[in-house]
């Protein structure tokens, strides 16, 4: 299906490889969706069990940030060992990245609650779980959300990073344009494969203002 | 300063005893105060959760735990390493000479890199913070914003295949992919300098020049060193993109070993390069506590 190797200009070159393009992109958003909310949940939990505790808090978020400090393709060529290549190092390394902003966003959204408003909620009759549900999560909110988007951006690059150990996604296009340098269309292709992952994490970015505008509760909308 | 408004920009990878929940400043600012404004004051109810976040501070032996761990830790895998049985491909890439080498051209990428991001970003964020260049400030931060969500790997490949391969190409990507949250940094960390301070030094009959000398840089310090530690951290980790463009350093380690198929050269960088990320984000965090003026 790949036309002769003829240099073509920037469009016309996305036009001839429009499938594949459109094929990648949503592998791109996929991957780095599914790979976010896996750490939402799993840094969500994670902060619900620690937050209470200041030396488990500490003790999450300084292991998260060594997590985070180890660079991208170090980690994705410590996970090629025990995972081999493919999609699960890279999946596993996307959740691990954006679990730090998660969990330490989680801790500090929680953290920051006004105690005097979880023992007004006590003095009401309140149950822990309801404190939890009703009062603590949905002001810590917008915080955690803040983390998720943080988590998302990230997740975009190092998702490019990925195509090395053979992961899905436009990372793809950029590693085929590194291997033909200075052949025909590897300007191109890394081309394509760049600004697409731009116009993903920009898209995201939209996504997740309009989301914090839908679910943060009303009364501490900015 | 409160605890949401701390400055961690949004895709470096920030110091593990960082306080503060990661965001954009100005976002997160906005959000994170949200919480705390619905019930008291903002600095109150943060206070207590970010003294608990802290790993152990100050100049206290604990402090250098961390360092001796990561340098025990890298010597004790290389010895492991040189000691197990090696075929004779994996033995050339894994002599120590050549392991030192590698490590010593990391090094010089992540820290000429960030030499250059400094001198670009720095003194471009003061002017860029002056008041008759205020208006322009939230189309820079704009700008940077879209850069950031730039992946590390594509600006790296489309400068190789603009400019060719090669150090000094990899020199100009990471220092492309630096400067923007450099620049941020300067630029946040000079924007909260509290306005009454400033005035107040005009007002005692300080120029405009060291009032920004004396007032505004110093109060800015924090913030723009944890900018230079994360840029640094940064920069170690995009450097070991760099091998891809033959621009030496430690990512060599990790193609070698990925193409040769052979694990034991592939750890060894892949553990390498971890541990000097770690060794370089202690190392801005010690600096970034004895150089901050005291007071704040």
């Amino acid at each position: 299906m790949i036309p002769a190797e003829g240099i073509l200009s920037f469009w016309e070159y996305l036009a001839s490889r429009r499938e594949l393009l459109v094929f990648e992109t949503w592998q791109h958003a996929s991957m780095v969706f599914q790979c976010v909310l896996a750490a939402l949940v799993i840094g969500v939990l994670i902060g619900l069990l620690v937050y209470r505790r200041p030396r488990l808090a500490a003790f999450a978020t300084s292991t998260a940030g060594v997590i985070f400090t180890v660079p991208s393709l170090a980690l994705l060529g410590l996970l090629i060992t025990p995972l081999g290549l493919g999609v699960a190092p890279s999946v596993v390394a996307l959740t691990l990245y954006s679990l730090l902003p998660i969990v330490r966003n989680t801790i500090v959204g929680l953290s920051g609650v006004d105690r005097t408003l979880v023992d007004a909620a006590r003095g009401i009759g309140m149950g822990r779980r309801r404190i939890l549900l009703r009062i603590e999560l949905p002001l810590a909110w917008p915080v955690i959300l803040t983390g998720a988007r943080v988590a998302t951006q990230l997740a975009m690059g190092i998702a490019a990073i990925a195509a090395y150990v053979s992961g899905p996604g436009l990372g793809e296009q950029i590693f085929s344009g590194l291997a033909r340098l200075g052949g025909a269309n590897s300007i191109n292709m890394t081309l394509a494969g760049t600004l697409g992952i731009i116009i993903l994490a920009l898209l995201f970015d939209a996504c997740f203002l309009i989301i914090g505008r839908l679910t943060t509760p009303r009364g501490i909308r900015a | 300063m409160t605890g949401p408004s701390a400055p961690s920009p949004p895709s470096g990878p920030s110091g593990p005893s960082e306080p503060g929940p990661v965001g954009g400043p100005a976002p997160a600012a906005a959000n994170a105060g949200a919480p705390a404004g619905a019930g008291g004051p903002g600095g109150g109810t943060a206070v207590e959760p970010r003294t608990a976040l802290h790993a152990p501070t100050g100049r206290s032996w604990r402090a250098f735990l961390q360092p001796l761990a990561i340098i025990a830790i890298g010597g004790l895998w290389m010895l492991y390493v040189e000691n197990s049985d090696l075929d004779s491909i994996a033995a050339r890439v894994l002599a120590p000479d050549y392991v030192a080498q590698k490590t010593w051209e990391h090094i010089e990428l992540a820290v000429v890199s960030t030499l250059l991001v400094l001198v670009i970003a720095i003194p471009l964020g003061v002017l860029l913070s002056r008041s008759w260049a205020r208006p322009a400030t939230p189309l820079v931060l704009a700008i940077a914003n879209i850069g950031q969500s730039a992946p590390a790997i594509g600006v790296v490949v489309l400068l190789a295949v603009t400019f060719g391969i090669g150090f000094w190409t990899a020199i100009v990507a990471l220092v492309a992919y630096g400067v923007l949250p450099a620049l941020r940094n300067t630029l946040v960390g000079l924007q909260q300098v509290d306005p009454t301070l400033t005035d107040a030094g005009r007002g005692i009959g300080m120029s405009a020049a060291r009032v920004l000398a004396r007032v505004e840089l110093p109060l800015a310090t924090p913030v723009i060193l944890a900018g230079i530690r994360t840029t640094l951290v940064l920069m170690v980790g995009t450097a070991s993109i760099a091998s891809f463009i033959s621009g030496g350093g430690l990512g060599d380690l990790i193609t070698t070993g990925v193409s040769t198929q052979r694990t034991p050269v592939l750890l060894t960088g892949c553990i390498l390069i971890a541990l000097l990320a770690l060794l370089i984000d202690w190392l801005g965090g010690m600096a970034a506590r004895l150089l901050a003026p005291k007071g704040l």
